[in-house]
């Protein structure tokens, strides 16, 4: 700035004639006349829809509302076109927007899922960018940074590099993080095992002492801020089993920390997920085990890390396969398919059978395919020796597990086994996933499935009970499922939302259209 | 005086609020104003000013009902008071009250007085700090927009209902049957009297003055008050008009260096937003 700028400028005799020659001729006959030229504002744009007189309703309208501190979505108003997709999908699809009775509370009601961004034209709704938090930890030497990735994104990945939909990127996918500088490198399906080694366990117990059945699964983040939201009442039923993430984080501040004699003061743990509700997970307040650390303390979604990867300039087409590394890294067939919707399910029924017979589950059960595929609400009936007759239902899209669980409440049904997860889909349609056309589609849907299916059915053990690793974890440090120390570290508990909101108590869901 | 056709309002309901931003938004885009994260419009920080003709701003209210404050969102904006007294100070006739109740700025007409700024209780007209001609801002109530039938910008996106368009004896008909009949509501409309009545109605279940709003503003309509001799002599006006064109060159000028100085100060301090300007640190009424 130069310093003529800083002192009041003398007003030249020229300026001041063009001033009263402009504003006073013009402006002074307008003043007189009391008429005038333009109104200010009007000069911009609204969508169609909303010009219209004002007496007929508007179909598509408005926007959802998210809090500023909302952990796993944010909005860049910039972006927002008002074309009410976002509340088309938190209404319908999820049942969260317009499923409370106004005034708020306390409260901006939300699930995290995430689904709103996928169906957001314009990516004015994201993920909440935590690449940056990602960033400092890989530069900071002092601290070693472990990573771990869902089934779901390996299956996913690839899209962002132009791979087609459904191809499976496992191990160039931890060849990349490993370039990025990550210093080990784990597999949330290893976890999964150890879900569901709980979760049946859990199971079996419930069974054979009758008491608070259904058991609902508890993996799904979105699911359980849903029912603590809107049926506190089945909060019992929920698995005490953390989910696959949070599992992972703490054994990696443990277990691992122990074996490989680091200070878990000075571990980062990083979690690539297909869902940005993980992220609110990663920061309930229930979960911190060890001393007060986060079991988790970053969580990427999948075009997060897909963001991060092609900032270094990698392409992972072109990168040679890497393993995961050891003690937290190995995943059974069982565990891959908790990304598709039913996959939970499968592996659980897999592995009660085995607890509870000591026997192989028969073939029947490894292809499941009853609950597989992306009907809304799918229920089997399924016999197990010793357990007897079990039903389970599972559903996907939080709109069908409204339908069940108001069954549930009305007594109109009952269940022993309930799974749900709050996308279409199941994880591998999470809010975090790569974008595709939009409103999403079962045809990536199904692409994606079938990628996931495909690994069960490939190279592994598709048992959780003989994953290596979950039986090492259990010998040397975890005893066996349900013992104290596992209770301590892999079991949870779910706090009551529904202060704070008043729940809609008449609503109808149209069963129909409750997804293909 | 002028002949009010049909008086228009708009009322809002502030139970039915859920601070999406809709509103603010559509203001934006309707009236291409400029996107400033750093001057938010929703939330606890969020302010009127000369790019947010609109703001939703939240109230953590104390109830005894609940042991947790509730939240509640006051979208805030000029209220187009049936007698302005922004419209009666402003002698170049800038501001005038149209024939459905908008009390619309034109900047063609404005010396940069800013003695409407002064004038209006409510603190609504702002002024472009930041540019190098600025003018004075406020909403329009979409005059162009509802010039032909259609509602304000925010009204026509607002998800919830919490915000309708209408002639303004019906609405004020359906407010107080509203009030006296739910029990949620308190049973106040203001705006109904307020400075001699406003074209946005509001009603509440928390009592206004919890909400920010002013309630000392009385019943009487402030343009009695003010200076309005101007209106009765044109020439003088023109005399006065010239003069203050070229006064408003010169202050223009003088605040073109000032918000310089400001901005400048501003990169120096991290709270910047709160000392942007005297004028909107203290608007946290409405
Ligand atoms: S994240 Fe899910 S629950 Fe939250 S606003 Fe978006 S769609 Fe609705
Ligand atoms: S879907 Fe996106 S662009 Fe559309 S209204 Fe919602 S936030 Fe705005
Ligand atoms: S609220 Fe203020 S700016 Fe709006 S019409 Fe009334 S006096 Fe004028
Ligand atoms: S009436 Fe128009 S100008 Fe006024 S706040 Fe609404 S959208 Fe903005
Ligand atoms: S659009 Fe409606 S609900 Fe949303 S903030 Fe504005 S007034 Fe409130």
């Amino acid at each position: 700035m130069n310093s003529q700028d800083k002192k009041p400028g003398f007003l030249s005799r020229r300026n001041f004639f063009k001033l009263i020659g402009g504003t006073g001729v013009a402006g002074a006959a307008a003043i007189t006349a009391g008429c005038s030229k333009a109104p200010a504002g009007g000069t911009g744009w609204l969508p169609q829809q909303y010009h219209t007189a004002s007496h007929w309703p508007v179909q598509v309208k408005g926007r959802v509302p998210i809090d500023i501190s909302n952990p796993s979505i944010a909005r860049d108003d910039r972006k927002c076109i008002l074309c009410g997709q976002c509340i088309e999908v938190c209404k319908n699809t999820q049942t969260v927007f317009g499923y409370y009775d106004l005034p708020l509370k306390n409260d901006i009601i939300c699930t995290h899922c995430g689904q709103c961004a996928m169906w957001c034209p314009t990516a004015a709704i994201t993920e909440r960018d935590d690449v940056n938090k990602v960033v400092k930890a890989l530069d900071d030497k002092n601290t070693f940074v472990v990573v771990q990735t869902a089934p779901a994104t390996r299956i996913a990945l690839g899209e962002e590099f132009g791979l087609s939909l459904g191809s499976n990127v496992e191990g160039r996918q931890v060849a990349a993080l490993k370039k990025l500088g990550f210093d080990a490198v784990f597999d949330t399906g290893f976890t999964a095992d150890l879900t569901i080694m709980e979760e049946a366990s859990e199971l079996i117990k419930r069974l054979k002492e009758k008491t608070t059945l259904p058991q609902f699964t508890s993996c799904c983040p979105g699911w359980v801020k849903f029912c603590e939201y809107y049926y506190p009442d089945f909060i019992p039923h929920l698995s005490t089993a953390k989910s696959p993430q949070q599992m992972l984080g703490t054994l990696t501040k443990t277990y691992y920390a122990e074996i490989k004699g680091i200070n878990p003061n000075n571990i980062i743990s990083v979690a690539i997920m297909p869902c940005t509700a993980k992220k609110f997970e990663a920061q309930r307040p229930e979960m911190a085990t060890n001393r007060n650390l986060r079991d988790v303390d970053i969580v990427l979604t999948t075009r997060e890390i897909a963001r991060l990867i092609k900032m270094r300039g990698l392409d992972i087409t072109t990168l040679e396969e890497a393993q995961y590394d050891n003690l937290l890294g190995e995943s059974s067939g069982a565990g891959m398919i908790f990304a598709a919707t039913g996959g939970v399910t499968e592996a659980a029924v897999r592995t009660a059978h085995y607890l509870a017979t000591n026997e192989p589950p028969p073939e029947p059960l490894l292809s499941f395919t009853a609950v597989r595929g992306l009907k809304g609400v799918k229920e089997a009936s399924i016999e197990i020796p010793g357990l007897g007759h079990l039903n389970v239902a599972v559903c996907h899209g939080l709109k069908n597990a409204r339908i069940i669980l108001d069954k549930l409440r009305s007594g109109e049904a009952s269940w022993d086994f309930i799974e749900v997860m709050a996308c279409d889909g199941g994880c591998i349609g999470g809010g975090g996933q790569p974008r595709t056309a939009l409103p999403p589609s079962d045809k990536v849907r199904t692409s994606r499935i079938a990628g996931i299916y495909n690994i069960d059915k490939k190279d592994r053990t598709r048992l959780s009970y003989e994953n290596e690793e979950i039986q090492l974890v259990y010998k040397n440090f975890l005893v066996r499922p349900l013992s104290d120390i596992a209770e301590e570290l892999l079991h949870t508990h779910y706090s009551d939302r529904s202060e704070h909101l008043i729940t809609k108590k008449n609503y109808s869901l149209n069963e129909g259209d409750s997804n293909s | 005086m002028k002949v009010i056709l049909i008086a228009k309002a708009v009322l809002v309901d502030i139970t039915k609020c859920i601070g999406c931003g809709s509103c603010s938004v559509a203001c934006k885009l309707w009236n291409d104003l400029e996107f400033d994260d750093s001057r938010p419009t929703v939330g606890v920080e969020a302010q009127l000013n000369d790019v947010n003709w609109t703001a939703v701003q939240r109230h953590d209210v104390q109830s005894k009902d609940s042991p947790q404050a509730l939240w509640r969102f006051v979208k805030q904006q000029c209220l187009h008071c049936l007698e302005p007294a922004c419209a009666s100070a402003c002698f170049s006739k800038a501001l005038q009250r149209n024939d459905s109740g908008a009390v619309v700025y034109y900047p063609d007409l404005c010396v940069g007085c800013r003695y409407c700024m002064i004038a209006c209780p409510f603190n609504i007209p702002k002024y472009e700090w930041k540019k190098t001609f600025p003018l004075v801002t406020k909403c329009q109530m979409c005059s162009t927009k509802t010039a032909s039938g259609e509602a304000p910008a925010c009204v026509s996106v607002c998800p919830t209902m919490a915000l309708k368009y209408g002639e303004r004896s019906a609405l004020l008909k359906e407010a107080r049957q509203l009030v006296n009949t739910n029990h949620l509501y308190i049973k106040e409309i203001y705006g109904e009297y307020e400075v001699g009545g406003t074209s946005w109605l509001y009603i509440s279940d928390v009592p206004f003055e919890q909400l920010g709003f002013k309630t000392d503003v009385g019943t009487k309509p402030l343009p009695s008050y003010t200076h309005n001799f101007l209106k009765y002599t044109p020439f003088l006006a023109i005399g006065w008009g010239m003069f203050l064109t070229g006064l408003s060159f010169y202050t223009k000028r003088r605040n073109k260096i000032t918000s310089q100085k400001q901005a400048d100060d501003d990169n120096k301090e991290t709270t910047s937003r709160k000392s942007e300007s005297t004028e909107e640190t203290n608007n946290e009424n409405l």
